[in-house]
């Protein structure tokens, strides 16, 4: 049975001879089309093609055309694996676009770092991240509920409640929150995790009621955090407790939720569509005559945008695509004009200097900008990873709770 | 402890309760009355949520578009049945298998029909107060949704010719056989009942559990776990069941942690296998 | 000579199939060879669900708990000694497979001790990765150098690395699939040769009659632990496989769709073909493969849905399965011979000697009493304290209108059911508590109303495993089964199917299979249910012979068969002792026939 695999070779070396000769510049490219995360999967591919196209109509990278290859792993994990190695040992890339989940980074991580290729992670995600290969353009945890905590204590009032999924990503916040409500002068007068199968809130709610908090840090994931408003909402507690999160309207949350329940919801993330530049007026532009104005822009496909113009801006300056001289060059203090203000790549932690919007939703299933707080720094990454000063780390920080 | 506060966990537990209810019974009447496990159980669930949700988004209102979604998942459950069920009886595993790649089938049928943005509808506003603590109608409303559920399929199973029907063809095959009653059309009803069933949850609980396309995993999961373990008086012990696990978990979430509630509700189940192998009802006289 | 080929065909063509792809190996494209790997491994890993369903009969969901729990394992173990030793395949291996194998024997010691239900087990077999899947996530633990770090995972797991020592390096993909090849393949000739030997003939009876298999002194559930056991480590040896091969593991092995996709890489490979599941996995993992790159990449799990709804549908025994089908028809069937069976002729001095040479190892003949047995099933009591004692000499029959509480009474004394009160003792050993094969053990030969044979064995391997549970030793076993298999003259059927015999026929060999334990008190429920008058006779002649050298307890309805035994008769009337005597007095008693007739003043 296995000699069919002689045969497969075969096949696959000859449509490999057909497809090597012209000269171009490839990048690889792994996200979710499929499965339960393809809400973001393919919005960030689609910014892929679209930030390529930009950069192909400007010429591309050293005059030469960028082209994508291309892989869907299906919201599973051990598809981000195959499909890494595969990038690296068959379509020679010069950099890889890829991954939505912290575990589907850390799959992929050490394989880019053997293979010393430029890895580009765009999402929030929970932060920490700390490789010399790999650049993460989304926002960390601590980068928006840094801004996040500070606006709620001074709009809301200083008792907090937490209400986290129980994995990383609801964990680390959970510090951050702890660290910044202390900061702030503020409280946490509860918190509860919740297991990812939770599809019922009434307990969550009834403690909620119980630890009597003026706001309520909310951080489910997908589906989960839809159901929890909803119930939240309808129980009339929205308008005497406030609701604010990091990833309220990351994804579809805004759409699903019905009005009642997510109007005056607040979210701080890195980018919303209705931030108002020309660069994001241009953006929306060019991906609205792509692919339609049916689903809002999500943060992680803006992410991707960024991700795909600050490498193209490091070969240009490299002038070549030899893996250090990239790093070398994105270790620069590249900044870009992006969708979402000027974002800088910090040069020691690979992470992105950039604006934080707090927003709140409001009636027609979109955010209103209420705050923006230009410029954040990365500060908890930028303390604990110098990748210049130690190019040898390969961690991923977590805070001690 | 504070009594508004008990008493609203109290009420919200059972409410927690009669919400897995719901979205149990198609399943326990599909096993109970076929012995057939349905797999594909959440993702008719799920075509319910749909169905309804787009009986809305064309203007009729939430409550035209329950039967709908329950007319529709029935239509789908008999072909289903005729399709597929139907070449398997007696093959326990192999239905579970088929009807699980029929699930996945589904859900992937969704994503493509539907994409991954369906606006919810939104839960009625209203709510009440008990002491300091204010809790949402419609979640409580559910408690009397499953009690009206369980007497509507315990008076179709006794009071109506079909019912008796069913009983008959799964307690004695051949006798039923030999008065003439058509076992295979009873079947596909039974199946089409199921999942109308799962129809009408995935609708009644749209306002609670917004549609996605995999919304009826985590449901029908609860779902087996319960019908299981109540064992071969599938109504009765189903109720019990999901009173008793899905009450118990979150009554424990209330007062420790969600994971803990969760990880109650797994143990629960295995320690209830270790004690009744065969389900707890496996010594029961009643026979629904 | 295709015969011969057919019989090792589990053997010849794996061997093949292995060379093939060591010698292919070198040459294969690097990225072909890392993909391929996989497959391997999930191939391995479809194996050990092989092993417990496809052989075992028990479709377990948890081959994914001890995969990723194997591998987690073996990572730990290799990420803390590769830095200084090297050689990760060394120690990851062996730690993952005795972790798995633990795991699977706890889960299994729960599941079958109690005796759970099939459906129950499954189920709690899902339950068992779903909650693994859900505390997982939140699971942080440091182990040396290696960090679990919930859902973030477990990462900077070493590669493939044979050599020793600090220096040693990973293993280039062409040589990490050659490694995986080789190490899968000694697995699947390890299991082969496991499934082919004593014990896994045991396994396959499991599967096929579980009450039979007991009621002929196997305790099963020993068995049963004993091969999720083993399936547990295969799977455990995957899973680390799998974890140096993706050097990175995280909690979402432990995913649904993980453990149900195992089932099809076993269904599209062939259930119970131990080779099946590699080609299964082969086949999926291209398919995906080449789905997940190319344009139908986004409908994967629609056609991976739809493939297994028709391969349930129509293709119930995988590609292997089919094949091995159609290459049978072309070989001479080896059932031919259950056409010209003759009739059975008991050759009474054979069958003195046969039981002779029994009391000479197993002792003499043993007494069984009923004091006041008592069993109900809710408001039922088919045994309603009886209290009887059977000696050797003369065969008892136990008679009785429909419902009197025979079958009943016969099935509390084997322990088919559980008495609830009183007490059943075999000589002076109170045997009330024992379960089944405890009490085949201490002499007690059953046989129920329906011929229970393993339909799918030749007539000598079902004759052989009855002779095998008292001898526990081939050679013996052997020549006791030939014996038996002589006084029944079935000698020219000894290679056929026992499902292609004659009901009558597999009443006989279901007979000769109880003689085959030698057993000390043999009770027959309703042995001459479905035999010919001529057969029924035969019958007769033999119960007569084996009640003059054991305890023998006949259920029976057939009068006319009552009467040529020529021994003591009971009547039970619902649940109790109603009368005793001989067949002609029994016949006399008005009080007897009342109750045949339903004139039941008598109660």
């Amino acid at each position: 049975m296995k000699n069919i695999l002689g045969a497969l070779s075969l096949t696959t070396a000859l449509a490999l001879a057909s497809t090597a000769a012209t000269a171009e510049v490839k990048v690889g490219a792994i996200f979710d089309l499929t499965g339960g995360l393809n809400i973001y999967g393919i919005q960030q591919d689609n910014a892929l093609d679209l930030a390529i196209e930009s950069v192909n109509a400007a010429g591309g990278v050293n005059g030469e055309q960028v082209t994508a290859v291309g892989y869907d792993a299906q919201s599973e994990l051990s598809k981000y694996t195959q499909f890494a190695q595969t990038s690296v040992l068959r379509d020679g890339i010069s950099a890889m676009f890829a991954g939505l989940t912290s575990s589907s980074r850390e799959a992929i991580r050490p394989i880019l770092r053997e293979a010393n290729i430029p890895y580009f992670y765009s999402s929030l995600y929970e932060g920490g991240a700390c490789d010399r290969q790999t650049f993460v353009t989304g926002s960390s945890a601590s980068q928006q509920l840094n801004v996040l905590i500070k606006w709620a204590v001074e709009n809301y009032g200083p008792k907090i409640y937490i209400m986290a999924p129980d994995y990383n990503f609801g964990t680390i916040s959970g510090h951050w929150i702890h660290e910044y409500a202390a900061q702030n002068g503020a409280e946490v007068v509860g918190e509860d995790y919740l297991a990812l199968s939770v599809t019922d809130y009434a307990p969550t709610i009834q403690k909620i009621q119980s630890a009597k908090p003026d706001v309520v840090v909310a951080l489910p994931v997908g589906a989960a955090q839809t159901g929890f408003l909803e119930q939240f909402a309808a129980a009339g507690l929205k308008d005497s407790i406030g609701v604010v999160s990091t990833n309220y309207g990351s994804g579809n949350q805004q759409v699903v939720v019905s009005p009642q329940a997510g109007e005056g919801l607040v979210s701080a993330m890195g980018y919303f569509p209705s931030v108002e530049s020309t660069a994001n007026a241009a953006f929306k532009t060019a991906w609205e005559a792509k692919y339609g104005t049916e689903t809002p822009i999500v943060a992680g496909a803006v992410d991707v945008w960024n991700a795909v113009h600050l490498w193209a801006a490091a070969v240009n300056k490299a002038g070549s695509t030899e893996p250090d001289a990239v790093i070398g060059a994105l270790e620069s203090g590249l900044t870009f004009d992006a969708p979402n203000g000027t974002v800088t790549l910090e040069p020691g932690s690979h992470h992105l200097r950039q604006d934080i919007y707090i927003a709140r939703g409001n009636a027609a299933n979109g955010f209103d900008i209420v705050e923006t707080f230009a410029d954040s720094a990365p500060t908890y990454e930028n303390e604990q990873c110098d990748l210049i000063k130690n190019p040898g780390l390969a961690e991923h920080f977590t805070p001690e709770s | 402890m504070e009594l508004d506060f008990l008493a609203t966990v109290l009420l919200s537990s059972l409410s927690s309760a009669s919400i897995l209810l719901i979205a149990t019974l198609g399943l326990a009447v599909v096993y109970g009355l076929m012995g057939v496990i349905n797999l594909a159980h959440g993702e008719f669930l799920m075509v319910g949520a749909y169905s309804a949700l787009t009986a809305t988004q064309i203007g009729l209102p939430f409550l035209l578009a329950i039967p709908v979604a329950v007319a529709m998942t029935m239509l789908i459950g008999a072909i289903v049945e005729l399709l597929i069920i139907r070449r398997l009886y007696g093959r326990l595993f192999d239905t579970m298998l088929a009807t699980w790649g029929l699930g996945m089938v589904f859900n992937q049928g969704a994503v493509l029909l539907f994409g991954t943005v369906s606006p919810g509808i939104g839960m009625p506003q209203w709510n009440f107060k008990i002491g300091d603590y204010s809790l949402a109608v419609y979640p409580i409303a559910m408690i009397f949704v499953a009690a009206v559920m369980l007497a509507f399929v315990y008076m179709l199973m006794t009071k109506t010719l079909y019912g008796m029907k069913a009983r008959a063809s799964i307690q004695e095959p051949e006798m039923a056989q030999a008065i003439g009653i058509d076992s295979s059309r009873v079947n596909t009803l039974t199946f089409a009942i199921g999942c109308g069933l799962a129809g009408f949850a995935g609708a009644i609980l749209l306002p609670i559990v917004p549609a996605t396309p995999s919304m009826g995993l985590f449901f029908a999961v609860k779902g087996f776990l319960t019908v299981v373990v109540a064992g071969p008086v599938a109504l009765t012990g189903s109720a019990v069941t999901a009173l008793g696990l899905g009450g118990g978990a979150s009554l424990t979430a209330s007062f420790m942690t969600s994971m803990v509630g969760d990880v109650f509700f797994f143990l629960v189940t295995a320690l209830l296998l270790w004690l009744y192998p065969m389900g707890i009802s496996s010594k029961w006289r009643r026979k629904l | 000579m295709f015969e011969k080929l057919h019989h090792h065909a589990g053997l010849v063509f794996p061997i093949l199939a292995t060379i093939a792809a060591l010698a292919v190996s070198g040459s294969l494209d690097a990225y072909l060879a890392f993909v391929a790997t996989s497959w391997v491994i999930f191939g391995l890993l479809g194996l050990s669900l092989d092993v417990i369903w496809g052989r075992g009969g028990f479709l377990s969901l948890a081959q994914t708990a001890f995969y990723g729990l194997g591998g987690y394992f073996g990572a730990v173990i290799a990420i803390n000694l590769s830095p200084s030793f090297g050689m990760t395949v060394v120690w990851a291996l062996p730690a993952s497979a005795l972790f798995g194998a633990l795991i699977a024997a706890a889960l299994g010691y729960v599941i079958f001790y109690s005796r759970m239900g099939a459906l129950q087990s499954t189920i709690l077999s899902y339950t068992f990765t779903l909650l693994l899947w859900s505390v997982t996530q939140t699971f942080k633990l440091d182990v040396g150098a290696a960090t679990i770090g919930g859902d973030n995972g477990l990462s900077s797991i070493p590669g493939f690395v044979l050599g020793v020592g600090s220096e040693a390096a990973k293993l280039k993909p062409n040589a990490a699939f050659a490694v995986v090849v080789a190490i899968s393949a000694a697995v699947y000739f390890l299991t082969y040769w496991l499934m082919r030997s004593n014990f896994g003939k045991i396994v396959d009876c499991i599967r096929i009659d579980i009450e039979k298999i007991e009621l002929l002194g196997y305790d099963i559930r020993k068995f049963q632990v004993l091969n999720f056991a083993y399936s547990g480590a295969v799977a455990g040896i995957a899973g680390s496989l799998f974890a140096l091969w993706a050097n990175y593991l995280n909690p979402s092995i432990f995913s649904v769709q993980e453990a149900l996709l195992i089932p099809i890489y076993v269904l599209v490979g062939g259930l119970g073909t131990l080779a099946g599941p590699f080609l299964g996995a082969l086949v999926i993992g291209a398919l995906s493969f080449w789905l997940g790159g190319g344009a139908a990449g986004g409908q994967t799990t629609l056609i991976l849905g739809a493939v297994l709804i028709l391969l349930v549908l129509f293709l119930q025994n995988g590609f292997l399965g089919a094949l091995d089908k159609l290459w049978k028809r072309h070989l001479p069937d080896p059932n031919d011979a259950a056409r010209h069976a003759g009739a059975v002729k008991i050759d009474t001095d054979v069958l003195e000697e046969i039981l002779r040479d029994a009391s000479d190892q197993a002792g003499p003949a043993k007494n069984l009493t009923t004091d006041e047995a008592y069993k109900r099933f809710g408001g039922v009591i088919p045994v309603n304290k009886v209290s009887r004692n059977f000696v050797p000499g003369k065969p008892y029959a136990l008679i009785g209108p429909n419902g009197a509480g025979k079958s009943s009474f016969l099935k509390t004394c084997v322990g088919i059911y559980r008495p609830e009160g009183g007490r059943i003792s075999l000589d002076d050993d109170d045997i009330t508590k024992l379960p089944i094969f405890a009490r085949v053990r201490t002499g007690m030969g059953v046989k129920n109303q329906k011929p229970q044979v393993f339909g799918e064995n030749t007539v000598m391997e079902n004759l052989w495993i009855a002779a095998y549970a008292r001898t526990k030793e081939a050679g013996a076993a052997e020549a006791i089964s030939r014996r038996i298999l002589g006084m029944l003259g079935l000698e020219a059927q000894c290679d056929v199917q026992a499902s292609t015999l004659s009901h009558g026929q597999q009443q006989w060999l279901d007979i000769g299979m109880v003689l085959c334990l030698a057993p000390r008190v043999v009770l027959l429920d309703e042995p001459a249910a479905g035999m010919t008058n001529e057969e029924t006779r035969e019958l007769s002649v033999l119960v007569r012979t084996l009640a003059k050298h054991t305890t023998v307890v006949v259920v029976e309805h057939d009068m006319e068969f009552v009467r040529t035994l020529e021994g003591h008769v009971t009547v039970l009337h619902q649940g109790k002792l109603f009368a005793e005597g001989d067949i002609e007095t029994l016949r006399a008693n008005d009080a007897v026939l009342d109750i045949y007739l339903g004139r039941g003043v008598h109660v």
